[in-house]
């Protein structure tokens, strides 16, 4: 089924937030970030500001009548800046005008003077400072440190990611609009309408059903509008309260990207330890993960680079240890893969580097070390893996081998240009690593018509989850696609959501539509059972007509509505559902935390051209599980979009701070994302269909993040192609391999 | 264990910013560069400005600052472009005045003057949706959606100029339209279809 937007989206009808027409009396706003990375505000004059023209009021913290913290993990987060500036473009005012143009004037007039205290942006000098966020975690399997003493090769280094920003191209904004009985609307462009609401009543000082969070859908978000969103939502509400009048906030590029924190950067140490057959025995890693000013999502992010520590292998000894390090960065955040795919980088690099050292390749110690069924993970959790079928079928299905020869004899005949080849498998885990997060709602209305209208905390940024709620309404009742209708995303329909995250979104927000439609299903069996003189688990609904024992009847879907409200039956539910068997014990770090796992594996090719140092990525082959897929046009999507920005993270977009931590990507001409030269030459997907039982919507396996991970494979192949021009090339393992870094691993001595 | 420093972007940045920093401007170059660009910026002038917009005739008054982009959003109301950079960076703001593809955060809207521009909205004839629309439908061409209405005008545009001889022609032609989801494939497959 084509993803249900596709009309409105080509004809420019599709309505996002800046979309939505004014209503009369609307004023705009802007904040003013602070120019400093940390110090102490000595000085904020706001007098020039406010006599600029058309200025309304301009706010501080002081006007907050509730409390100054939106923290949602750990309260460390001011709405607005106090006395201290944690970070280069942290909230100290919010201008409101009659114009877009007066507030940004008037942002321009603001005094401010702040004595400067140290600057940090390393997360290393971080921990060394012992400023850290959470505590450190440490997951453990075995004893590494005795198991170590057993092998035979024992290899450490340092392994680095930067950031990602996240340049949804529909940029961060809210536009609040007064009720009555002092009432706010407020229309966020946020994956997390729950979030925003229960921050913003906090701020407020008032109860959340004062508050309604409306989403119609985001122009992107890719989880950095999970939390990120939430400021601006609310500074726009605060407005509104104070002013009884609608206040609009619709960010510019540039200080989307100055503001709003990334996906962590972290470096990170590794050792890793093998016997003669090439087993990996040991293996130990310290996370240093760049949080950024605030904690925002980085302790959750954080323990998910902990379950995905291993990847798609089973180690039997195991210590990893996560430090959440406070920086003086914007808060990082959320981003596709939230901290998984930070961690699978690591134990590549490890295998490279230790591949190369003992003389074999990566694909051997790789193969050998795979998760079978039954192994457990770090953290207890006991594996159903589908980890060996994805690498061995995509082994003969892209004739590894041959390709393997192609490339040899290519790199021998060739001096300027040098292939590389790698192979990426990945493994990752869907649920919230969060248990309670783990559950959804859904309201489904029934007209007496028979138009049905679904509502569900899940929120459409372009990954078609809409298109997929849709789908499991239409299939429970069977009945035409074009009767079910899709609501926009309000916390007055559907209450207390988790937010459109962590693969989980069609799971757990498909599941309750299932359950309602069913129990509303249920109640019209019996009615059709008592018109039809038979008992109702006879009855079954096959493309809007009644059937008994499998034989149609000459009562249509429309007709048992109507009937069925005549006779006073309920048609509206409100399902709930909630993940079973997970659980996970944080003070044990063991446990079930994973509905299901996710399989894959990747095979990169890449050309570099020696001389320039600029390469060309020529094939990205994938055997992806998808378990039983609902919708394998939007499924093939999400892989072939997860894969691009998995590529772009590895390769080209380096987001630069200077010492005095202000940001130096901060536009598109500085930070570069995937355009459409980005693109594999060759980009092949394989669905690898599984029958094996899981909990996933009618099996059908989550999407959105796990393909991200096949881009880390570029990075390796990229290396793997310089090292066949210069075998002893130094090249280290820090993303991204942009050309710059290649150019300079190919002439390395 | 040694942290290996390389030479890259972000060295060049660091380098050329710290060096930004320390140069030593003279007060005076910096109080006359000051002066011109007061000069240099225009003031405030409401001008009147005739212009057809998906064959309608408007006849409106604009602040001769205003780009197209806001034009046609703020004061027309026509919200199918989108602004996704609002400086010339990502393409989701493409129009095409008389035929041919511009970016519309980058033109003042007094410049359409007598001129003919067409929007997304004015590519479909009525129900019928223009070719490109379909094909982008067909070979799912977008995720969001955000970036489709300059992704569609740009392509519209590609295949008018006849610029979609190779995949790597259509490629070159097509490279000033950012997708964050990635659904670039779907885009050229949506060329290739309407070019044939």
């Amino acid at each position: 089924m084509k993803n249900i937007d596709s009309y409105t989206h080509t004809r420019g009808e599709s309505i996002y937030l800046d979309d939505v027409p004014l209503t009369q009396g609307t004023l705009f706003g802007a904040i003013f970030g602070s120019p400093a990375a940390h110090g102490k505000i000595k000085k904020l004059d706001l007098s020039a500001a406010m006599a600029s023209e058309g200025v309304v009021r301009i706010f501080t913290w002081k006007d907050i009548p509730g409390v100054n913290q939106i923290g949602g993990i750990v309260p460390d987060e001011p709405l607005f800046a106090e006395d201290i500036v944690d970070f280069n473009g942290m909230p100290v005012a919010f201008v409101v005008a009659t114009s877009v143009e007066h507030a940004q004037a008037a942002i321009k007039k603001i005094i401010i003077e702040i004595d400067p205290l140290t600057v940090v942006t390393d997360p290393r000098v971080a921990r060394q400072n012992n400023s850290l966020i959470v505590p450190p975690r440490t997951f453990r399997l075995g004893d590494s440190d005795a198991a170590f003493k057993d092998c035979v090769h024992v290899v450490e280094g340092i392994a680095e990611t930067n950031g990602q920003e996240h340049l949804y191209i529909e940029t961060q904004g809210a536009y609040a609009l007064p009720q009555e009985h002092g009432a706010i609307k407020v229309i966020s462009s946020t994956q997390g309408p729950t979030a925003v609401q229960r921050h913003m009543a906090k701020v407020l000082g008032v109860p959340m059903h004062q508050l309604e969070i409306d989403v119609t859908r985001l122009g992107g978000g890719f989880g950095g509008k999970e939390d990120q969103a939430t400021s601006w939502a609310i500074f726009c509400a605060l407005a509104a309260y104070h002013l009884k009048k609608p206040v609009k906030y619709s960010l510019h590029r540039m200080e989307d990207m100055r503001m709003t924190g990334k996906r962590n950067p972290y470096s990170s140490d590794f050792r890793i330890g093998l016997d003669a057959e090439l087993n990996i025995l040991a293996y130990e890693a310290t996370f240093h993960q760049n949080a950024g000013a605030a904690a925002d999502l980085s302790p959750a992010v954080l323990e998910r680079t902990l379950f995905h520590c291993t990847n798609s292998y089973f180690i039997p000894n195991v210590t990893a240890t996560a430090y959440s390090c406070r920086t003086n960065l914007p808060p990082n955040t959320a981003f596709r893969g939230f901290g998984g795919p930070q961690g699978m980088f690591v134990i590549e690099a490890a295998i490279a580097k230790a591949a190369e050292k003992i003389g074999v390749s990566a694909f051997e110690i790789q193969q050998k070390n795979l998760i079978k069924s039954g192994d457990e993970f770090p953290y207890g959790q006991l594996a159903v893996s589908e980890a060996l079928p994805c690498w061995n079928r995509s082994l003969s299905l892209f004739d590894h081998a041959k390709k393997k020869k192609e490339i040899e004899k290519f790199n021998a005949e060739n001096i300027l240009y040098k292939k590389g080849m790698s192979m990426m498998p990945i493994c990752f885990g869907i649920s919230f690593t969060k248990i309670l997060m783990n559950q959804a709602r859904a309201l489904v209305h029934v007209y007496m018509d028979g138009s049905v209208n679904v509502s569900t905390g899940a929120v459409e940024m372009g990954q078609g989850v809409n298109t997929k709620m849709l789908q499991v309404a239409s299939t429970i009742f069977s009945i035409d696609p074009a009767k079910v209708k899709m609501n926009s995303t309000s916390t007055f329909r559907v209450a207390n959501t988790s937010p459109s995250a962590a693969s989980a979104t069609a799971d757990l927000n498909g599941k309750a539509v299932q359950i309602a439609c069913n129990n509303i299903l249920d109640r019209m069996k019996t009615v059709a059972a008592d018109i039809l003189k038979c008992s109702a688990t006879e009855v079954s609904i096959k493309n809007e007509i009644v059937h008994v024992n499998d034989a149609a009847t000459e009562i249509s879907w429309d007709f048992l509505v109507l009937e069925s409200y005549l006779r006073r039956i309920s048609l509206s539910e409100s399902g709930h559902y909630a993940t079973p068997d997970i659980h996970f014990d944080a003070s044990k770090e063991k446990g079930h935390p994973f509905a299901y796992h996710v399989y894959g594996t990747a095979i990169t090719e890449v050309t570099v051209d020696c001389l320039r140092g600029t390469y060309k990525i020529d094939a990205v082959n994938v055997v992806h599980d998808f378990g039983t897929t609902m919708n394998a046009l939007i499924d093939r999507g999400q892989i072939e979009g997860g894969i691009v920005q998995g590529i772009g993270w590895m390769t080209m977009e380096e987001i630069v701070y200077d010492e005095a931590g202000r940001l130096r990507s901060n536009t598109l001409s500085t930070y570069k994302v995937p355009d459409i030269y980005s693109v594999p030459q060759m980009l092949e997907i394989d669905f690898l269909e599984t029958k094996n039982d899981n909990l996933a919507i009618f099996r059908s396996k989550a999407v959105g993040e796990p393909p991200l991970m096949y881009g880390i494979g570029t990075f390796f192949a990229l290396r793997n192609a310089v090292k066949a021009f210069n075998p002893k090339s130094s090249i280290g393992f820090s993303a991204p391999m942009t050309p710059e870094k290649v150019l300079m691993g190919l002439y390395d001595k | 264990m040694e942290r290996k420093q390389s030479f890259s972007r972000r060295f060049f940045l660091k380098t050329t910013s710290f060096a930004g920093a320390l140069a030593l401007i003279p007060p005076k170059a910096k109080a006359l560069y000051t002066e011109l660009k007061q000069r240099l910026i225009p003031t405030k002038e409401i001008m009147p400005l005739t212009v057809t917009i998906n064959k309608k005739a408007y006849e409106v008054k604009a602040d001769s600052r205003t780009t197209l982009l806001d034009l046609l959003r703020e004061n027309l109301h026509l919200t199918g472009t989108k602004k996704g950079c609002d400086h010339g960076q990502c393409g989701a703001c493409t129009v095409h005045i008389d035929g041919q593809r511009v970016l519309s955060c980058l033109t003042l809207a007094v410049m359409t003057t007598g001129k003919n521009v067409t929007t997304i909205e004015g590519l479909a004839d009525g129900d019928k949706l223009h070719p490109m629309q379909q094909a982008f439908i067909e070979c799912d061409g977008f995720q969001c959606g955000y970036c489709t209405p300059g992704q569609i005008m740009s392509a519209v545009a590609c295949v008018n100029e006849g610029h979609t001889r190779s995949v790597a022609e259509i490629k070159e032609f097509m490279s000033g339209n950012l997708c964050r989801c990635g659904a670039y494939n779907g885009i050229v497959e949506s060329i290739q279809k309407v070019a044939i």
